[in-house]
């Protein structure tokens, strides 16, 4: 029996500290993934601006340059594109970001931001689309500061705080 | 379903760049295909198909009507889904072409561009708000200009400076891309020899993305989007030209550069729009050019039989 208890207790802490390490490292991925955003946005602005490469295309190339999960974006928003299907940049854009949203790390407010592309990108001349990128990497520059801040003084709490749930939880049980 | 060229032109060229609902009508008409020559799209306003002399309109059933109050009426939306369609939604890599009022798409199609016009330093910047799009069919029609080839040449097999002069839409582009490709290919009158075609507005290569769409024999250079003065200038100083072909010359530095071409021993196949000779010796840019004989035919296109109905051909004396 004891070693049942024991191994109940076990499952409880490891479980509630697996979680706890998980979202320690949540935070960690979405500042990873924010810089990563900054450099492809920074990467699809060259494609836009100097190279005038249409954008499915640049899409493509910019997913090409990203790892995962924001390739997703990318590389969704351009499969999208190339399938002519009246479907404008918006529209693909979005269906980009669902993606991303499963598949990353980033939090609601990110995802908002990179939103407010959906609506110029592609759209203008080349002058408004550099002003555009620029703002928007501007914003993206803050996200990433404030969620460097916030993983640096909520990484512990979750790490730590997971087994420490899980042991109140036994202590409880017990 | 697609039994002609023509039908599968704007099945593969021009069907996929229209915005859903648009795209569907257009399909319901396929019967007129063959004969379609421009798609007008104008926000608020009934939808019109040109066919020929005739201006139909499509219901929003999907049929054919001539009166045009019955038409299916374009939405912004309609306009905004095949702008952005047309332009890959890229409107940044289309700046020249939309500051000119038109881009052209794969097969050679030009899309005439309508909307609030930006100016700079009075300068037109950009064309934005969109509220028109015609939408014209390139055809190529293969042999279209074989009645006037025997009067292009020399008897020794040179080819001679040409105008083309004709109302719009009377099938000068056409029979210009004709000439073009004959005289780069050979024929029976001459052999076929280097020819530089100065496109300014991508109609006759219908060029995309730098591609010639259609086709202007084997020894045909391309200056797409070129100004044509600056077109003819380059050719002959770097492209060794036989023949320089360009389209709708009009502007004094045109006629310039003719004659820097003729002066050069290069000749000149060019058009440009006039309904009589009077008309065009009343031109004060080309009156010289007329005055001093330096075409040596003047060849007059009309629709009267169809486009491209030669109704003169007036021969210079030199």
């Amino acid at each position: 029996m004891i070693w049942l208890k024991t191994m109940g207790v076990a499952m409880v802490i490891a479980g509630s500290g697996a979680f706890g390490m998980m979202g320690a490292r949540g935070l960690d991925q979405r500042v990873e993934q924010l810089k990563q955003l900054r450099l492809a946005i920074a990467f699809l602005e060259k494609e836009i601006t100097y190279m005038q490469t249409p954008l499915s295309m640049a899409l493509t190339r910019t997913a090409d340059f990203t790892a995962e999960p924001v390739k997703q974006l990318f590389l969704e928003s351009s499969h999208i594109l190339k399938d002519r299907q009246g479907v404008t940049i918006r529209e693909a854009w979005q269906k980009g970001l669902k993606m991303l949203a499963q598949a990353g790390d980033l939090q609601k407010e990110d995802l908002n931001l990179l939103q407010t592309l959906a609506a110029q990108l592609g759209m203008s001349g080349t002058e408004e689309q550099k002003k555009m990128f620029q703002m928007v990497d501007a914003q993206l520059q803050i996200q990433e500061q404030k969620a460097r801040e916030t993983s640096s003084s909520n990484r512990k709490l979750w790490a730590y705080g997971g087994f420490i749930v899980g042991a109140a939880v036994v202590l409880l049980l017990l | 379903m697609l039994g002609s060229s023509s039908e599968s032109i704007i099945y593969q060229d021009i069907v996929p760049y229209l915005s859903p609902t648009v795209r569907s009508l257009i399909m319901e008409t396929n019967h007129v295909w063959s004969e379609l020559e421009e798609i007008r799209l104008r926000r608020g306003k009934p939808i019109l198909l040109r066919t020929g002399d005739r201006e139909i309109t499509i219901t929003p059933r999907g049929q054919l009507e001539d009166n045009l109050a019955r038409g299916y009426v374009v939405t912004p939306e309609d306009i905004h889904r095949t702008i952005a369609s047309i332009s890959d939604n890229s409107l940044y890599a289309f700046e020249e072409e939309i500051r000119r009022g038109y881009i052209t798409i794969s097969g050679g199609h030009r899309v005439g561009l309508a909307g609030q016009v930006v100016m700079r330093q009075g300068e037109v910047k950009t064309v934005k708000a969109f509220s028109s799009i015609a939408i014209r069919v390139a055809r190529q029609i293969k042999g279209c200009a074989g009645h006037l080839l025997p009067h292009l040449y020399t008897r020794s097999g040179v080819p001679m400076n040409t105008l083309l002069v004709s109302p719009p839409r009377c099938g000068k582009t056409t029979i210009l891309r004709d000439i073009a490709r004959s005289l780069s290919e050979g024929n029976k009158w001459g052999k076929g020899c280097n020819i530089t075609v100065v496109d300014e507005r991508s109609e006759l290569g219908g060029c995309y993305q730098g591609q010639v769409q259609l086709d202007l024999g084997p020894r045909a250079d391309v200056l797409d989007a070129c100004p044509k003065a600056y077109g003819m200038m380059m050719a002959l100083r770097s492209l060794s030209p036989v023949v320089i072909i360009t389209d709708e010359i009009g502007r004094v530095q045109d006629v310039e550069a003719i004659y820097e071409c003729v002066n050069a021993g290069v000749s000149v196949v060019s058009s440009i729009h006039a309904g009589s000779l009077e008309e065009v010796q009343h031109r004060p840019v080309i009156k010289n050019l007329m005055a001093e004989d330096v075409f040596y035919n003047i060849i007059f296109l009309s629709r009267r039989k169809g486009p491209g109905t030669v109704e003169e051909i007036v021969r210079c004396e030199r």
